[in-house]
């Protein structure tokens, strides 16, 4: 199963990510180990966002910056409003990274 | 939402410790180790305060059953009904199992080793070609997709025929049309034959798109002249509309007589299945980019700027200055430094991506917010921004 490696970049993924690199650097675990878990972090991760998220949120903002490169698409917008069903969120600035979601499904 | 996502969290935390722990117990350090691991990672996300202190373990149990709504590709089957989408290849022949069947319609089938083959091999490697040749009868078919009869053609169709008259791209159509033209119905052999002759007409877009295979090599960057297509980068990109520019332009021209990649890839001959309306420019009111290996159309060329620079002296009898570094926004600086540090972040797929002039939409899905020092959990995400 294609994966991406997006998500360890989450809060949980970083958490994951600086456990993994003190372990491997204090020499208990082996650096192979160290990314089977991260891989297993992606695939994990990837399967909980489907199956375990319900919630639906809209985005609206000024869009600064537009990238497209490698599949993957990065917004930057300005006076983002972000809604969920129970509350709305107001950031100054907010980067969007999103990978192209049928690359896990070929 | 906060709740969930702590017990999304602890979920995958048990999920990825559960499933490396044959791995750890077999050839690796062992359970402790694991142990050790698990406590880090469970005790530096409680410290982030993204996951609820203590592990409600229980309450986590809870939740997998709760949502086992699949989420399917929203563009599967295509319904151009709303905002005037540009079809792409990927709504045109998006990679279901729906579709497949039908590149084996005999019509359009061009004869094995009729030298269909030459020009076989830029469609050969997209991933589209790629998906659907493969799940239907080989290779052979793989650009006979282009002409094949398809049940998402008539959208794009109908609003073609209201699309107004702005035109501008008039570098990056040359004899494109004509391609399309004769693509519909004929082996697309045909295509290259036809390409100087004739006129184009803006109805005969649609058929650009049944002609998958062989748009790009006339749409543009790829094999527009070095001249012609600078001109087109550096007015475009920086939104010159004085005529008094035209001048410098020359200049800069002439000082770089060609700008390699300022565009972007060049297209990629394996990409170009994939990629049939992303060289339209500003001809296109309406786009679409949710193909894959899709290069960026709209970056700004970097590079762009630079030879105006050398030009500074030269220039003295303009009234503005040239183009330089100072134009950049200031913002663009903010982002390095600051994207690391200001944490507010977005992590999802895309489904959807599509630009109406300066309107654009996207569709995400999967995504991991944080936000405003909270991680936020999302199955959809609809985005509107204006540029």
């Amino acid at each position: 199963m294609a994966t991406f490696e997006l998500y360890r970049r989450s809060t949980i993924g970083m958490c994951l990510t600086e456990t993994l690199d003190e372990m491997v650097q204090s020499g208990t675990l082996s650096p192979d180990l160290a990314i089977q878990v991260l891989t297993q972090f992606d695939k994990s991760m990837t399967e909980a966002l489907e199956n375990q998220v319900k919630s639906k949120v809209t985005i609206k903002g000024h869009l600064h910056t537009y990238r497209f490169c490698d599949n993957v698409w990065t917004f930057i917008l300005q006076d983002a409003v972000f809604k969920n069903e129970d509350n709305q969120e107001n950031v100054g600035r907010v980067k969007i990274v999103a990978c192209d979601s049928k690359l896990l499904t070929q | 939402m906060a709740a969930s996502t702590s017990s999304v969290y602890v979920n995958v935390i048990e999920d990825v410790i559960n499933k490396v722990r044959e791995e750890f117990m077999n050839n690796g350090p062992g359970e402790d180790v694991l142990k050790e691991l698990q406590g880090t990672w469970e005790a530096k996300t409680m410290q982030a305060g993204v996951v609820n202190n203590p592990i409600e373990r229980s309450a986590a149990k809870g939740t997998p059953g709760s949502g086992v709504t699949p989420v399917h590709d929203l563009n599967v089957p295509y319904e151009g009904t709303e905002e005037y989408e540009t079809p792409t290849a990927e709504i045109l022949f998006p990679p279901t199992p729906l579709q497949t069947p039908i590149p084996a319609t005999p019509i359009q089938t061009p004869l094995p080793g009729t030298g269909d083959n030459l020009y076989n091999i830029p469609t050969g490697g997209s991933d589209y070609s790629a998906n659907e040749s493969g799940s239907s009868n080989g290779g052979v078919n793989a650009e006979t997709k282009g002409g094949r009869p398809s049940p998402y053609m008539q959208p794009p169709s109908t609003w073609m025929n209201h699309r107004p008259p702005l035109d501008v791209n008039i570098a990056y159509v040359e004899g494109r049309d004509e391609v399309d033209r004769g693509a519909s119905h004929q082996p697309p052999t045909q295509d290259f034959l036809q390409m100087n002759s004739g006129k184009r007409k803006r109805e005969d877009f649609p058929a650009q798109y049944q002609a998958g295979g062989f748009i790009p090599q006339q749409d543009g960057a790829g094999d527009a002249a070095p001249e012609k297509f600078e001109i087109e980068v550096s007015g475009g990109s920086t939104s010159i509309a004085s005529r008094a520019w035209s001048e410098m332009l020359t200049r800069v021209r002439s000082s770089t007589p060609k700008i390699p990649q300022l565009d972007g890839p060049i297209p990629d001959p394996y990409d170009e299945l994939s990629t049939p309306n992303i060289y339209n420019y500003q001809g296109t009111f309406n786009e679409d980019y949710n193909v894959a290996s899709t290069p960026a159309p709209h970056d700004i060329p970097v590079s762009t700027p630079a030879p105006v620079v050398q030009n500074d002296v030269g220039d003295d009898d303009d009234d503005e200055p040239p183009l330089n570094e100072n134009d950049d926004d200031e913002l663009d600086d903010v982002d390095q430094g600051d994207e690391l540090n200001t944490a507010h972040l977005v992590l999802a797929q895309f489904d959807k991506v599509t630009r109406t002039k300066s309107k654009w939409k996207c569709t995400l899905k999967d995504g991991i917010m944080h936000i405003n020092n909270k991680d936020v959990l999302f199955n959809k995400a609809n985005g509107e921004f204006d540029f």
